[in-house]
């Protein structure tokens, strides 16, 4: 029998979880002002959208993502559903294409992330990034010619604190790759990308 | 002569990263006031069986408007600007412990009202052209944040009359996104709040005769009054920190 290859990750993450919740007694309220830095880590797996009949590529496998991110406003709307503050980064992205080939993929994105104000512990996201990616899958396939691409992602996620410096978070994000029509053909890769990971503030 | 194009690309590169490295890390802080230190008046004396103690009765703190809780730090750094002016004998909080009866003493009740502002719009689309740039425009794009004080400050000697003070000052930070530090802003509001402070303790100064012992006799039944209400609303207690006694240090922004 095939082992799923999140099984490991997922295994990882409920164990961190578990052990962060037991070890909880004290209200955690995260303190995020200008200036604050956050250093992140998520992994996920990459699932292919074959959004026209020209698509034929089933494109998929593991992703990993290092990011860091700069909180650059103090809460936004504070009270309000749609309080938050505004954090600007990048991170590097990179994604090992188990299918239709074993290739790889390595990109840098500026990102721009809103993180909501929440229930304090609790605090949805969104975020969106754009940058240049490099891959070998390209011209591999019909639908991309060129090694060098760019990628486009842009998603929302959950960051639960468990302490005030440490986030646990999980989300998920759209994936467009494509070589913004400097070769041809260019259809272009849609992937849906679901993810987890950890964040710490500082 | 001729350089090589791709060692020449290759200097430009290196120039334009470092450029970027070090500019884009600064940050620098600017204040809006003149400096209170800048008319300090001559050194008043007073004889010590002259000074009498100071019991702050409660600070209120809003933030843009909106009440906060006040902090302890804030509490004891205020304590200790009052305690720099050498006019009381010791200065304590009401939480404290209540001062001895029959004693003559200075009650203070002190507002402090801060505004913030972090530009949070400009900072969206700055973020924005940022990153679209790839974080090279970062030493062109300053990002900026405000802060402003205001401390109004009620003194009320032991025959119930009142004095009141106020000082304002702002500041601004500025800063490239990878020179951002909260260290930075604490900076920003540790001036701020210095300048502020210095102004009022410059006010009281002038006013050291008012604060004397012998300046009123103690009440003989030594019972006071207070009035008892509920505040109205947060905006209209703020308003109505009134009449100046001494001229103000009014800033504009």
């Amino acid at each position: 029998m095939r082992r799923s290859p999140l099984a490991a990750p997922i295994t990882f993450i409920a164990a961190l979880l578990l052990a962060a919740v037991t070890c909880q007694g004290e209200e955690i309220v995260p303190r995020l002002s200008v200036g604050t830095q956050e250093i992140g880590l998520s992994a996920g797996y990459l699932l292919p959208h074959r959004l026209t009949t020209d698509h034929t590529t089933k494109q998929s496998g593991p992703a990993v993502m290092p990011s860091w991110a700069m909180v650059v406003t103090d809460p936004i709307a504070s009270g309000h559903w749609y309080g938050g503050q505004l954090l600007l980064g990048a991170e590097i992205v990179y994604i090992q294409f188990e299918e239709p080939e074993l290739t790889h993929g390595v990109g840098f994105t500026p990102k721009i992330k809103y993180l909501f104000e929440g229930t304090g512990r609790l605090r949805p996201y969104v975020e969106f990034a754009g940058g240049p990616f490099w891959t070998d899958l390209g011209g591999q396939i019909p639908e991309q010619s060129s090694q060098f691409n760019f990628i486009l992602t842009a998603g929302g996620g959950l960051s639960w604190f468990f302490t005030s410096q440490m986030s646990f978070n999980v989300g998920y994000r759209f994936h467009h790759i494509s070589n913004a029509g400097t070769q041809y053909p260019n259809l272009g890769l849609n992937s849906s990308l679901p993810y987890g990971g950890f964040s710490f503030y500082f | 002569m001729n350089a090589n194009p791709h060692l020449r690309r290759l200097t430009l590169g290196c120039f334009g990263l470092m450029l970027t490295a070090i500019t884009g890390c600064s940050h620098w802080i600017e204040m809006k006031s003149p400096s209170a230190e800048a008319d300090e008046p001559a050194a008043q004396v007073i004889a010590r069986d002259e000074q009498v103690p100071l019991i702050l009765d409660r600070i209120r703190t809003t933030r843009n408007g909106a009440p906060q809780n006040s902090s302890a730090d804030t509490e004891q750094r205020i304590l200790s600007s009052l305690a720099d002016i050498g006019l009381f004998s010791y200065l304590a909080s009401a939480t404290s412990g209540a001062p001895p009866s029959g004693e003559k003493t200075v009650r203070a009740r002190l507002l402090f009202d801060e505004a913030i502002d972090s530009h949070a719009g400009s900072t969206a689309l700055k973020g924005i052209v940022l990153g679209a740039s790839m974080y090279i425009l970062t030493p062109f794009l300053p990002l900026e944040y405000e802060y402003a004080a205001h401390l109004s400050l009620d003194l009320e000697r032991w025959d119930g009359e009142i004095k009141h003070y106020e000082s304002r000052s702002a500041g601004a930070a500025r800063y490239h996104l990878f020179g951002a530090t909260p260290i930075m802003i604490d900076e920003l509001k540790g001036h701020v709040t210095e300048t502020c402070l210095i102004d009022l303790a410059r006010q009281i100064a002038q006013d050291t005769g008012f604060y004397t012992a012998s300046s009123a006799p103690l009440s003989e039944s030594g019972i006071r009054t207070v009035s008892v209400k509920s505040r109205s609303s947060s905006t209209s207690a703020s308003a109505a920190a009134a009449v100046p006694v001494s001229a103000p240090v009014s800033i504009e922004p």
